[in-house]
């Protein structure tokens, strides 16, 4: 019988201290310095995340294969030109079998181009497109 | 396309390309490239050594072997996921109770705040702001898509706003009328946005239009310029770093240059913006307009030297896709006696006529070269003649219909010139 007592007294002291420990410290701090809780509506909006998309498959090589490098015109037409240009110059040191054709894209870096997009898909095997920011 | 691709993007902001863009707009795990910060307006040494000797910022790898193996690495099992992602974090419409301590630096800590401090949005609160509108605290005033989520703005989250923002119930239609807006214009180019208020409703809230109107000296204009700010970092999801990459920022995103027009003031033939936008006198209109910055008359007009002179000299140096003139009543009436500008539309007219610019200088700015030199470069009238023009001929880059005229306050002949372009506005009526 004291046993059963010994055991129901330490069961009610495990689960006060799991009770107490179910509030977060700084809480159960103020809670006991006496301060009023307040309950408040969030501001926040839940997100929808949107359908997953495939990525294509990728190649093997790039050797003899055709790349299209796409400049969206962020910042203009001189913003990150002269980086595909250079991308264009280190293929040509270390892939020369790859095309690089380097385009611009219609309109701002808004702007959809279903046309170049079809050009791509027609003739190229890779696309490097931006550069945004 | 259905081929090997890889995104570029600078550093600022290449991280919400492949975080938040793909999570909640995109959807295809694009493989990026991330270039360091600046690309645009840098010499091509600089872009020569981001290609042959830096890093690509997200993989830590050299920039060539991370783009070679972006088209050429075999795809992950999460690369070929099509269909259903994850739920998103649900948001409960309770916060946790708490002291008002905890939940002012919980709300710090969210950066749902513009950094003040605000008044908690009890539920007492909340029902008390609900009461300053017939709508219904479920119903949806916008669908917030930009950046990505599609948000449910709905009446209730505005008053959750307006309560941060330390509005009255008899301000809540203005709110309302303003979170059709949300979120604000913001953009690398460290955008500001102008809210700008006409009709009886100035009146009716007791807005500021009659003196030190752009300053912190009135309720109305304080916390209706606030809540733009605080409804776009909590439903707009704005969030510095994360959905926003200024370098600059602007500090007119604190109050949004929150004004009401002076139309009492008006000279006769002068409309007020929401009357030259259709509206009829008698319907209150809040309009919101983009831009960056305002440049000072600096005190008052001299009779040397008639005010539309230095308006045109400032206006040389905005950008040329949209402007407005904030005015004092009293140039305004000066314009009209003294100028014979009979109407705003004499005055923007006049201004369209006059100011110029080089071509140089007008291509010279980034937002205008980002949005039309490309067009240029493809034969697109009138950029393209614009960019075949030489360097130092002039060009006239404004419509007459792109230069809006407020007047506001009263008692100095001071003006401000702005790249605030007014639109046609929203009618607050509607959200009684």
């Amino acid at each position: 019988m004291r046993r059963n007592q010994l055991f129901t007294c330490c069961l009610a002291l495990i689960m006060a201290a799991v009770a107490t420990a179910g509030l977060a410290p700084v809480q159960a701090q103020q809670k006991a310095a006496g301060k009023p809780l307040i309950t408040v509506l969030n501001p926040a909006i839940e997100s929808k995340m949107v359908d997953r998309e495939p990525l294509s498959p990728r190649l093997d090589t790039l050797e003899g294969k055709t790349i299209y490098l796409v400049d969206i015109n962020w910042g203009g037409p001189e913003a990150a030109y002269s980086v595909f240009e250079e991308i264009q110059a280190w293929f040509k040191q270390n892939i020369p079998s790859a095309k690089i054709v380097i385009k611009r894209k219609y309109g701002s870096y808004s702007n959809d181009d279903p046309a170049l997009w079809k050009e791509i898909k027609q003739n190229g095997q890779a696309a490097l497109i931006g550069i945004s920011g | 396309m259905g081929i090997p691709t890889v995104g570029a993007a600078a550093a600022n902001i290449v991280h919400y390309a492949i975080g938040y863009d793909f999570e909640y707009t995109n959807g295809m795990p694009i493989r990026y490239v991330g270039f360091p910060f600046p690309v645009a307006g840098q010499p091509k040494s600089v872009h020569h050594s981001y290609v042959f000797e830096r890093e690509d910022v997200v993989s830590g790898k050299p920039m060539m072997q991370a783009i070679v193996d972006g088209f050429t690495k075999p795809l992950t099992e999460k690369e070929k996921f099509q269909g259903r992602p994850p739920e998103a974090v649900a948001e409960p419409r309770l916060l946790e109770p708490d002291t008002e301590d905890n939940l002012q630096q919980l709300f710090k800590d969210k950066d749902w705040t513009d950094y003040n401090p605000i008044i908690l949005p009890t539920e007492e609160r909340v029902a008390a702001m609900l009461k300053g509108t017939s709508r219904k605290p479920d119903e949806v005033v916008k669908k917030i898509t930009w950046p990505g989520g599609a948000r449910n703005l709905t009446v209730e989250k505005v008053a959750v706003c307006a309560v941060m923002a330390g509005a009255k119930p008899q301000h809540f239609p203005l709110i309302l009328a303003l979170a059709t807006y949300v979120p604000f214009g913001n953009s690398t180019s460290s955008m500001a946005n102008m809210i700008l208020v006409n009709g009886p409703i100035r009146n009716e809230v007791k807005m500021n239009y009659k003196g030190n109107v752009m300053g912190p000296h009135n309720e109305v204009n304080s916390v209706l310029g606030r809540s733009f700010t605080l409804m776009s970092k909590t439903a707009g999801n704005l969030h510095a770093g994360k959905t926003t990459f200024s370098s600059l920022g602007s500090n007119l995103q604190y109050n949004n240059l929150c004004i009401a027009e002076n139309e009492e003031a008006l000279p006769a033939g002068w409309d007020p913006v929401h009357v030259q936008m259709g509206a009829k006198p008698t319907d209150s209109v809040l309009t919101v307009s983009t831009g960056w910055s305002y440049i000072s008359s600096v005190g008052e007009v001299q009779r040397g030297y008639p005010p539309q002179f230095l308006m045109r000299d400032y206006m040389r140096s905005l950008s040329g896709m949209g402007a407005s003139v904030i005015m004092d009543p009293a140039v305004a009436g000066l314009l009209k006696d003294s100028q014979g500008f009979n109407t705003k539309a004499d005055l923007a007219k006049w201004l369209a006529e006059n100011v110029e610019k080089t071509i140089a200088s007008f291509w010279g700015n980034g937002v205008v070269s980002t949005m039309w030199a490309s067009m240029a470069l493809q034969g697109l009238e009138p950029h393209a003649s614009r960019m075949k023009a030489p360097p130092d001929s002039m060009i006239k880059p404004f419509q007459p219909r792109g230069i809006g005229v407020i007047v506001t306050g009263g008692g100095q002949t001071t003006w401000f010139v702005t790249d605030f372009g007014v639109g046609r506005g929203v009618k607050i009526d509607d959200w009684r």
